[in-house]
């Protein structure tokens, strides 16, 4: 520094020291009574602090206004804050809003939770599938689980059974011939001879056979019996028209009017099922089967299912097992049934045989 | 009083050996000078705090060359000067923020014989000489403070801010200019 200009400072600092010699030394004192005010407070009396600290919670404990101060008073100045609002402090906001993520709304799909559910639900498919198609799982369920045949949808098959048979007393067999068509309602025997060239209504002969049933067909203009070897005409030996050895308005040796031999219609002695006009079988008397000893002992328990045949006379012909239990309850079963009294099935006001399935139970109570 | 514990002859280690005496002795001074400086109590407080346990960590490197009281301002000078360095947007937003403690300067009363008159204008006084040292730089205010507040002659000043002689004239000068500026015609 030059020190010719440094003396002429150092002059000139004492100048303007003499001249702002009041302000400087008020400024002075203020700075000592100032530091020595706050040093009062620190250091000199300590307990003051916390003296102070307690007054100020205490005053800031009590209540602003006397709790008995009368209501008026409070509404006033209620009145008074709404209409000239006390200028508050501005609030000082330290805290700054953070942006976050949404938590309620609609989530987008979890591409992890859907690729675990995939896995999941792909993975107890495959277990089933391997575990149904394992032979010892299919084995162990077939134990288990008793498949129930389907109800007897096969394709109506008309029984053959049955026959029927006439004649007119004739001295000689019946003749050859074709028979008449078939049809679920007689209105007149066939006739190879007939007795009454002119009459009044005439009503094509026909016998009384299931339709469908493959009849045998015989190359002729007359009606006769197909099996015969005879070619003069004759009604047969039987009676009550018709034709044949039987009786009652059929082709053949038996009886009603049916083909062949049997009786009430059919051919061969045909069986009807419930249903077209045949009413069904009534039970009319049932006896409980009996357990078989084995199965008594297993425990084993189910549904028999029997295909039997109702006579005329109400009785449980031909019976035979459609599914079967097996451990002796087929035969208790049979031999159950066979005690059985039905009401037999009616055709057109006669009896017929009528077959029919019978579901035998066998429960363990 | 303390000018002349300032200007103590009995300068040396053995100063040190009492350290309660020693910060008992001079730490209303540094305090006060922490005060002026910074204008925040808490602040002050800290760097006063500061200035104490430097001296006690340096303590064996005090080879008596100045008085005790001079090398503790001496400190407290540099920590001044690094509070300043590092804090110098917050320190100065604080200032502005509260730049005179109104309490304080309507507690402070002179001289009780004055006239309410003579009151208030020495308070308009004080007030403009104290936002004229608010603006000072940091130098030129540590010089005003040490040699107007604390009564330090200039060798004593030269010594704490490590600067010659001519320099905290200088500074004197320009400081002073300045608060005479701010203060108007009035001298």
């Amino acid at each position: 520094m030059n020190p010719r200009r440094s003396n002429q400072h150092s002059s000139d600092w004492r100048a303007e020291a003499a001249r702002l010699e009041t302000p400087l030394s008020l400024f002075r004192g203020f700075v000592r009574h100032w530091s020595s005010q706050h040093r009062m407070g620190y250091e000199e009396n300590p307990m003051n602090t916390a003296i102070e600290y307690a007054d100020y919670h205490l005053a800031r404990l009590l209540p602003l206004t006397p709790l008995d101060a009368p209501w008026y008073r409070g509404f006033f100045r209620n009145v008074c804050d709404a209409i000239h609002a006390p200028q508050l402090p501005l609030l000082e906001v330290s805290s700054r809003p953070v942006e976050v993520k949404s938590i309620w709304g609609i989530y987008p799909r979890q591409k992890r939770s859907w690729a675990f559910s995939l896995a999941l639900q792909s993975l107890a498919v495959v277990v089933l599938f391997a575990a149904v198609s394992s032979p010892t799982v299919r084995h162990a369920a077939r134990e288990v689980f008793q498949l129930q045949v389907p109800i007897h949808i096969s394709p109506y098959k008309p029984a053959v059974q049955g026959g029927g048979g006439g004649g007119d007393r004739s001295t000689i067999a019946a003749s050859q011939g074709k028979l008449p068509k078939p049809a679920l309602k007689q209105f007149t025997p066939p006739a190879a001879v007939v007795r009454n060239p002119d009459p009044k209504l005439t009503i094509d002969p026909s016998i009384l056979v299931p339709p469908d049933v493959p009849l045998p067909q015989v190359a002729s203009n007359n009606y006769g019996d197909p099996f015969s070897k005879l070619l003069t005409p004759s009604n047969g030996t039987g009676s009550g028209s018709g034709i044949g050895t039987g009786a009652n308005g059929g082709v053949g040796p038996g009886t009603g009017p049916g083909v062949g031999l049997g009786s009430d219609g059919g051919i061969g002695g045909a069986v009807f099922r419930a249903g077209a006009g045949v009413s069904a079988p009534a039970l009319l008397y049932k006896v409980e089967p009996e357990y078989s000893e084995e199965a008594r002992k297993a425990k084993y328990q189910g549904v028999v299912v029997l295909t039997v045949i109702v006579d005329t006379a109400g009785r449980v012909t031909n019976p035979r097992v459609v599914r079967s239990l097996g451990l002796g309850l087929d035969e208790k079963a049979i031999e159950a049934v066979k005690k059985w009294k039905f009401r037999p099935g009616y055709k057109d006001g006669r009896p017929v045989l009528v077959s029919a399935e019978i579901e035998v139970s066998f429960r363990l109570l | 009083m303390e000018g002349s514990l300032v200007s103590d002859p009995a300068p040396g280690a053995g100063d040190l050996q009492d350290f309660d005496a020693l910060v008992r002795l001079h730490r209303p001074r540094i305090f006060r000078f922490m005060l002026a400086s910074l204008r925040d109590r808490e602040s002050a407080e800290n760097l006063t705090q500061d200035c104490f346990v430097r001296a006690y960590q340096a303590r064996e490197q005090f080879r008596g060359a100045a008085s005790a009281g001079t090398w503790l301002m001496q400190i407290a000078a540099n920590l001044i000067r690094d509070h300043e360095g590092s804090n110098r947007l917050k320190f100065w937003r604080r200032t502005l923020r509260h730049d005179l403690d109104p309490a304080d300067l309507g507690n402070w009363i002179p001289d009780q014989r004055q006239s309410p008159e003579a009151v208030a204008l020495a308070r308009e006084q004080v007030t403009a000489v104290w936002s004229a040292v608010a603006r000072l730089p940091e130098r030129q205010r540590t010089v005003f403070l040490l040699r107007f507040v604390e009564d330090m002659d200039l060798l004593e000043i030269a010594a704490v801010t490590n600067m010659k002689e001519g320099t905290v004239k200088t500074h004197l000068f320009r400081a002073l200019q300045t608060v005479r500026a701010r203060l108007g015609g009035k001298s």
